[in-house]
């Protein structure tokens, strides 16, 4: 492994563990009597948000942030893999899928946000820009492999 | 023996110029920067659609705005007590300065804003039910915010043609931009030095005689999202709605601060323990 794809794996097992951060925080905010700390104003508007219908998984009592802690917790281990040898072009495929599916799953979410909300809530950002950074790595990756294997 | 390999080499050499073509053609950092381009037009397609599909209220004639204003202005003074502050945010601050007077010596009420802003479309609402209980407002009119800012479409009123009459105080009032930030109204220059000296740059932008100011709203305008001017002067009616808590907290607010300025008249305004109250919170954020 080169040390270009060691340092997009590291960035993309990086994000992937302050996903789980914020996600956790999310749930645990969620589940408990704790103040959420987020600024209030303009647009921003997290208890909006996180108390709408949307801030739970649909038909559950779960919220939202618990998938992320999978998503994120799945696409970590997938970095750190790589990272620690498995670095084979069927993990970083896969690792490609479960970044595009997140990334797809975001794009809903900030939909859901601007359009049916009218309400951007910071903490979910944070959590699909994470997401988003974890596609640019892997997809980095992808192409940098296919293109090197063109050259070999 | 030697045409073989000449009749190989041109095929070997096409072949690898055919491998070499997509490397040249496509760097590896052309699909991050196209997704995140595409991330970002979608975003903005997002908002664009949001100031779309926002629609606006449907327009009320004079006759039922009339009504909406006799409603809003003639609440309970009880119920207006029950409430006290409510679920607004005391935002109002000490200032001090030479007394802000009208023309006639009396203490005036100044206001800046603009009918884009939906600040100002939530704070008119407080303000319209506060000042009323100084005096009269006529020329009032019905409008929304901005299709195309956040909380799109609040309905409220303008104070662009509106007059106030009142034995105890002067109101002046200017609204910068219409609905669409186009030009309205130009503050005098004092007008413009008050808000250098007493507010933030924000609207909108309250003097309450050069003894208190407010910049921004004391609620957030969701409360108004997809109600029209009727729905609102009903919700008012009940102390328990969350427009009721908002307003009409708002509008007491509004209210302590004018008592402050007009000697504590009328007294029948002035008086009420849960504007006394709020009077004691005054410029304390609390």
């Amino acid at each position: 492994m080169s040390r270009r794809d060691r340092a997009l794996a590291a960035a993309s097992a990086i994000a992937g563990v302050a996903g789980i951060g914020v996600s956790a925080y999310l749930t645990v905010v969620h589940y408990s009597a704790l103040p959420l700390a987020c600024p209030t104003g303009g647009v921003i508007g997290c208890e909006r948000i996180l108390a709408s219908p949307y801030g739970v998984i649909a038909g559950s009592a779960l919220p939202t942030s618990t998938a992320g802690i999978v998503w994120f917790a799945i696409s970590a281990a997938l970095a750190i893999g790589q990272l620690a040898g498995r670095d084979s072009q069927l993990v970083l495929r896969i690792h490609l899928v479960w970044s595009a599916i997140g990334l797809a799953t975001v794009l809903y979410l900030v939909f859901i946000e601007i359009v049916a909300l009218g309400a951007i809530c910071v903490w979910c950002t944070a959590a699909h820009v994470l997401v988003l950074v974890t596609f640019l790595a892997v997809l980095t990756r992808i192409q940098t492999a296919g293109t090197q294997r063109l050259r070999d | 023996m030697a045409r073989p390999p000449s009749r190989r080499r041109p095929a070997a050499g096409k072949h690898a110029q055919s491998m070499r073509k997509p490397v040249s053609r496509r760097p590896a950092w052309v699909g991050p920067v196209a997704t995140v381009v595409g991330v970002g037009l979608l975003v903005a397609a997002f908002v664009a659609y949001r100031g779309w599909t926002t629609a606006p209220p449907p327009n009320i004639g004079t006759t039922d705005a009339a009504q909406v204003l006799a409603t809003i202005t003639g609440l309970r003074p009880a119920e207006l007590d029950q409430i006290g502050l409510g679920s607004a945010t005391n935002s109002i601050k000490n200032v001090s300065g030479p007394a802000l007077t009208g023309a006639d010596g009396k203490p005036e009420v100044f206001y800046l804003g603009a009918e884009y802003c939906p600040y100002c479309a939530a704070e008119r609402w407080a303000m319209i039910i506060g000042l009323s209980r100084f005096g009269t407002f006529s020329g009032l009119e019905t409008t929304t915010s901005s299709s195309t800012d956040v909380y799109a479409n609040t309905p409220t009123f303008t104070f662009r043609k509106a007059t106030y009459t009142s034995q105890y105080l002067d109101f002046q009032a200017v609204e910068t931009l219409d609905r669409n930030q186009n030009p309205l109204q130009s503050p005098t220059a004092e007008q413009t030095a008050l808000l250098r000296s007493y507010g933030t740059g924000s609207i909108p932008f309250v003097d309450f005689g050069n003894r208190y100011s407010l910049t921004g709203a004391t609620y957030l305008p969701d409360i108004l999202a997809g109600l029209t001017w009727q729905q609102v002067a009903v919700a008012l009616q009940s102390p328990g709605t969350p427009q009721a808590k908002a307003i009409l907290g708002s509008a007491n607010l509004i209210t302590a601060a004018t008592c402050e300025l007009t000697g504590q008249q009328p007294a029948k305004v002035c008086s009420s323990s849960s504007i006394r109250a709020i009077e004691t919170r005054l410029g304390t954020g609390r």
